[in-house]
């Protein structure tokens, strides 16, 4: 991958835990200046906002993205502080479990609210600062859950095929001014997004899976760090699946 | 934020140069579209966007009506809404 410009921008929704937090001390230790944000700060967040490595390049924004203003505000957060944003990855998610018969409208707004509204109304703001800059990358995070379903995760599902959906067309609409669109897959982490599955089905899981374990947050950095790189100016509307080949 | 006629001019033709839909004459009463000065959608957002980044906000995504103009983008900037 190119050597790392230091001027590059990274906004990582929802990087307070789990995959996000692992997506942020990635892009930081690639050399970006990176803005997240979720609702409430955690630990980690606070680690790195005392960091000196970090200093002035790491920014955290209270906000929810699920929430039209609170998502602008964090893009223009961003935007006034650092002047661009190079890359955005739409991580923030939620994941609720239920069947379909009995699942709660409360539970339904919050997975649409949060998982398609919260990427586009940030991704919407976003992609104004990059096509003014005519560069940019933006990484959809959705799932292999989006690709093959999974019982009792139908409406988690649908929202992660749709973020593909979206990456799609954006790639088609903003590719002509250099912007580059693409979704990553990840199969089943060792974060908090798993935690909902009993230990029988992550055991179950690791024996299906080719590579024999669960995904790390690096495994997932990895591939973003690749897509987003500047020298990749040729891939884009691609859904790229990094399971430990589980679904292959 | 009210904006120097000339400023607003410089920006808009600088990026009808981009395009590639450069008029012979930048007159207010050019349309954006069609036989006017031909932009389509995303040039329409592009336009937006490279005004917002420039002067902070633009008529395009300022809740009014959309501007139809090359008169409507610079009235924009001449008289701001006061509250």
């Amino acid at each position: 991958m190119s050597a790392p410009d230091e001027s590059r921008v990274a906004l990582v929704t929802g990087g307070s835990k789990g995959l996000g937090a692992g997506l942020v001390i990635a892009f930081l230790e690639a050399g970006y200046r990176v803005a997240t944000c979720s609702r409430t700060a955690t630990d980690a967040v606070r680690g790195w906002e005392a960091d000196p490595r970090w200093a002035d390049r790491f920014a955290f924004t209270a906000a929810d993205v699920s929430d039209r203003s609170d998502a602008e505000r964090f893009v223009k957060d961003a935007a006034g502080r650092w002047g661009r944003i190079d890359v955005l990855v739409n991580n923030a998610g939620v994941a609720r479990e239920g069947m379909i018969g009995l699942f709660g409208d409360d539970a339904l707004d919050q997975v649409v609210d949060l998982n398609i509204k919260g990427s586009v109304y940030v991704t919407r703001a976003a992609s104004r600062s990059m096509l003014a800059r005519r560069s940019g990358a933006i990484v959809n995070i959705s799932s292999i859950v989006g690709l093959s379903g999974y019982r009792g995760l139908s409406v988690y599902a649908a929202t992660k095929a749709a973020l593909d959906g979206f990456t799609r067309s954006l790639a088609r609409e903003l590719g002509s001014r250099g912007i580059t669109v693409n979704s990553v897959a990840p199969g089943y982490l060792r974060t908090e997004m798993s935690h909902g599955l009993d230990g029988g089905q992550l055991e179950q899981i690791t024996r299906r899976t080719p590579m024999g374990r669960l995904g790390e947050p690096d495994d997932i950095a990895r591939a973003i760090l690749f897509l987003v790189d500047p020298a990749n100016r040729y891939i884009t509307g691609h859904v790229l699946v990094v399971d430990g080949g589980l679904t292959c | 934020m009210a904006q120097d006629k000339n400023t607003t001019l410089a920006v808009i033709e600088q990026f009808l140069k981009l395009v590639q839909k450069e008029p012979e004459a930048l007159t207010d009463d050019l349309p954006l579209y069609g036989e006017g000065l031909g932009l389509d959608s995303l040039e329409a957002a592009e336009l937006s966007a490279v005004l917002e980044d420039k002067f902070g906000s633009d008529p395009f995504s300022a809740g009014g009506d959309l501007p139809q103009t090359v008169g409507d983008i610079l009235g924009f900037y001449e008289a701001p809404a006061t509250a």
